[in-house]
């Protein structure tokens, strides 16, 4: 996918100083882009709405002084290096379902393939400080959802966001590894507040380049543009509007999640929580959604039946786990109850040392267990 | 006239001898130090003669000129008083010209005229160990622990005199060894429980690994620590001698017998600078708790409140085992041969655990950041210590004591030292095949752990060294197995989430 010249310079008026979404749907949305950047350059004499717009703020002299040539050659230049392409509002392949609503942001950037957006679309997110089940429940359910052809819409951030692209990403190697499988699996959609070229948070670049690669990153901001604090609220709105079914996984009372759930009300999207424990904090919002009648998920047929799609056929995950020997089941027994630190458990089995390490290690090998920051959990359900 | 008297003179930890030449002619009455001396050298020049005259010898009114030789380093302290004070006594003709010569003369003068001790005592006489060496009382212990021939004491300048003519006998300290009480060192069996982390101080002590502990406040980790000591191999001589000189140079208090006994314990609080740590200083260059540290722990508690720039600094010499300190005059070695034992909480809020802890992500990660990687990667044992039971502090019986640990860590070190002629944390790279091979099940565990990308290369070997210790004090001299492996791997717990779980 080339970028034509209208496109390039829609990436540039949409890099302008001050150019919101909303300035420039009025730019880009009522002039088309190449009108908008010559009215910007004064070679156009200015529709009255746009004269209006120009007159606020002195946005003439700055736009006029940031409207360059060299800016334009910029522009291309890391559209090019950095692979994004810029879909306009008018364009045939710009997502449908963006397209319809309100607040549809003019220029979109681009990572990937916009043929994603054909399939069912949930989304899925959460806090950034998840706790391990939380994260474990959000990378389960988009694993299972993704293998039924439901495309995962988060914002790859950290917590949640990226449980669950790493739950899509592990359905596909299991797709790609068992290619015989007839049963489509559906790719990742990422929604991201920075420009495609900025990743953020940055220990996420791997996931980011296989998202990319695998499904669709989109960004409303040009790139160069890096993690702005208002930029999250818009981007949010973006990611609500992107998905059929909202799930959040865990949420504190106020916060990002809770911007998203208002944006998916105000769409009449379908919001969904997983119920927490009234003790824990990063439950709290998830909680409350509930009390307010959101519908409850559990596992993904919960999600399946809220799209209308057969459930019945759902491919849940079989458990391909070797079965534990049962010198291994009694370390699994002890740790099903709480999570223990190696410590603990030494102590709670009175064995050897090394005999606790031994059993655990075996466990862990074949994913019965698990490591969270020096504390062993155990992984009994699937 | 002129004289020559042999003095020495303290270079960080050790000791440099020094020719102190006086020379007294005519001319405008006068006394000028040359040879580099520093500003409390020159300032011998007012002891040694308010020392002459209460003692009632004669000042020469004279031109006194004496000469630091060699003349091109720069010569510090105040232990060459007393030989400048024989030197001008030898010049003006008041003592006869060979008196002096099988003598060496460290010690202070105070302005009556009585000898003091001296900073850095044994170094200082290790230099010149072929002499008759004539010291304050209080540095005699020190003087011999050095390793001097024959140690002289006398108690003050005229005393010292009379010795020198012949006509007072030298106070001399009997050669026998004094039987001293021993330090009493905390032991092990005052830790009750606390399995996982005895074994690591086991581990640690018997295959000389660097260990972090990780847990909560009031979890034991400076208990823990502060008995490593009990279960080290004793000092061999050599290293008590190393030892003795550094805690010497350093003025750090030493057992009565004048030397160092144990492996030291040293535990710097954690607002130490970089200097304090490492060596240095700008008038004399100081050991820093890294070089007293040397052959015994280097206890670091709430690493995370460390300066970031002064744990980096550790790096070097925990590879090297020495530390070079230069500075724009001189450039230092200063032994770091040092066990790193290191303590610190899970996270700010300090539980650690799920559910319990109240950090979220940002502090969480802004607490990691202050460790860096490289220093993290040299521990090989990273071990979470949890708080201790309820029933082992209140009903439980002691632990295993020191001594029948100690029996364990000799047999592992005599086992690694028979084969490989060093500590298992210092076996190479490329003897680790030979030295700890690898049972099949025991691979197929490392190799798994590498694929899922939880062990670093770098943490691959260190596990394998760690499994190897594991191994001989489990009595398996050659295959290391499956179960030492996966004890390795565990007793190297990740701190952190953030970082993916990597080893």
């Amino acid at each position: 996918m080339t970028n034509t010249h209208e496109h390039v310079v829609a990436a540039a008026v949409a890099a302008l100083p001050l150019v919101g979404p909303q300035r420039l749907r009025t730019l880009v949305g009522g002039l088309g882009a190449v009108d908008a950047w010559r009215t910007i350059r004064g070679e156009l004499a200015a529709h009255d709405h746009i004269a209006a717009l120009l007159a606020q703020h002195d946005l003439r002299r700055i736009w006029r002084k940031a409207a360059t040539d060299d800016m334009l050659t910029r522009t291309e230049q890391s559209l090019i290096d950095n692979d994004i392409a810029v879909v306009l509002a008018t364009d045939p392949h710009y997502p449908a379902v963006l397209r319809g609503d309100h607040a549809a942001p003019a220029v979109l950037f681009v990572r990937g393939d916009l043929n994603v957006f054909q399939r069912r679309r949930v989304g899925v997110i959460g806090t950034r400080a998840a706790s391990a089940a939380g994260r474990h429940f959000a990378r389960q359910i988009a694993r299972d959802l993704a293998r039924n052809d439901v495309a995962i819409v988060s914002g790859l951030a950290r917590g949640i966001d990226a449980a669950a692209h790493h739950g899509v990403l592990d359905a596909h190697d299991a797709h790609d590894a068992a290619s015989s499988i007839a049963t489509q699996c559906a790719p990742p959609i990422a929604v991201v507040a920075t420009g495609l070229d900025v990743v953020y948070p940055r220990e996420h670049a791997t996931l980011w380049n296989a998202v990319a690669e695998c499904g669709v990153i989109i960004s409303e901001s040009p790139p160069g543009c890096g993690p702005d604090a208002f930029r999250f609220p818009l981007r949010n709105r973006i990611l609500a509007a992107a998905s059929e079914v909202l799930v959040v996984v865990e949420s504190r009372a106020a916060g990002g999640s809770m911007i998203t759930v208002e944006e998916a009300l105000q769409r009449s999207i379908t919001v969904m929580a997983v119920p927490g424990s009234p003790h824990s904090e990063v439950s709290a919002g998830t909680n409350h959604l509930i009390s307010q009648g959101a519908a409850t998920v559990c596992d993904a047929t919960d999600v399946l039946v809220a799209l209308g799609l057969d459930h019945r056929h759902h491919a849940a995950s079989t458990d391909t786990r070797v079965p534990p020997a049962p010198g291994e089941r009694v370390v699994l027994d002890v740790l099903a109850q709480r999570p223990l630190t190696f410590d603990q458990l030494v102590a709670q089995l009175c064995l050897p040392i090394t005999e606790v390490a031994l059993r655990l290690g075996r466990l862990e090998a074949q994913g019965w267990v698990v490591a969270n920051a020096g504390w062993w959990e155990a992984l009994v359900r699937r | 006239m002129f004289a020559s008297v042999r003095s020495t003179t303290l270079l960080g930890v050790v000791g440099r001898a020094v020719d102190v030449e006086v020379h007294v002619g005519i001319g405008l009455p006068g006394f000028t130090i040359v040879g580099q001396p520093d500003e409390v050298c020159r300032e011998s020049r007012d002891r040694v003669r308010a020392a002459f005259l209460s003692r009632g010898f004669t000042w020469p009114n004279r031109r006194i000129t004496v000469n630091l030789a060699p003349s091109g380093e720069r010569k510090g302290g105040s232990g060459l008083d007393l030989a400048i004070a024989v030197a001008v006594l030898i010049a003006d003709e008041q003592l006869a010209v060979d008196v002096a010569t099988k003598y060496a003369f460290v010690a202070e003068l105070g302005l009556d005229g009585s000898l003091r001790d001296v900073v850095g005592a044994a170094p200082l006489v290790g230099a010149i160990r072929d002499h008759r060496v004539v010291v304050a009382g209080a540095n005699a212990a020190a003087a011999r622990a050095a390793g001097a021939r024959e140690v002289l004491i006398a108690t003050d300048l005229a005393h010292m005199v009379a010795c020198l003519r012949g006509e007072a006998q030298w106070q001399t300290c009997d050669d026998a060894e004094p039987q001293l009480p021993d330090d009493k060192l905390p032991d092990l069996c005052d830790v009750r429980g606390q399995p996982v982390a005895r074994l690591a101080l086991e581990v640690a002590a018997a295959g000389a690994h660097h260990t972090l502990l990780v847990g909560p406040p009031g979890a034991g980790k400076s208990m823990l620590a502060r008995r490593l000591p009990s279960i080290l191999p004793a000092l061999s001589d050599e290293q008590v001698l190393s030892c003795t000189m550094v805690h010497s140079a350093a003025h750090v208090a030493m057992h009565a017998s004048g030397r160092v006994r144990h492996a030291p314990f040293r535990s710097p609080h954690h607002s130490i600078s970089l200097v304090g740590l490492i060596g240095g200083g700008s008038a004399a260059m100081r050991p820093g708790e890294i070089s007293l540290a040397s052959e015994g722990v280097l206890f670091l508690d709430e690493l995370g409140e460390f300066a970031p720039s002064v744990l980096d600094a550790l790096r070097q010499p925990l590879e090297d085992g020495v530390v070079h300190v230069s500075r724009a005059r001189t450039t230092l070695v200063f032994p770091a041969r040092f066990l790193l034992i290191a303590a610190a909480n899970p996270c700010p809020c300090g539980a650690g655990t799920p559910g319990i802890c109240v950090c979220d992500d940002a502090a969480r990660s802004k607490y990691l950041r202050r460790f860096s990687g490289p220093l993290l990667d040299r521990f090989d044992l990273r071990v979470s210590v949890g708080l201790p039971k309820v029933d082992d502090l209140v009903d439980g019986v002691n632990g295993e004591s020191s001594a029948m640990v100690k029996q364990r860590v000799l047999a592992a070190r005599q086992m690694a030292e028979r084969r490989g002629g060093c500590t298992n944390a210092a076996i190479a790279i490329n003897d680790l095949d030979r030295f700890a091979p690898l049972a099949p099940a025991a691979r197929a565990m490392l190799r798994r752990e590498l694929e899922v990308g939880r062990l670093s290369g770098r943490g691959l070997h260190r596990v394998r060294r760690v499994a190897r210790t594991i191994a001989d004090l489990d009595g398996a001299p050659d295959i290391v197995g499956e179960a030492h492996v996966a004890t390795a791997l565990q007793l190297r717990t990740s701190l952190t989430v953030l970082s993916g779980g990597r080893r």
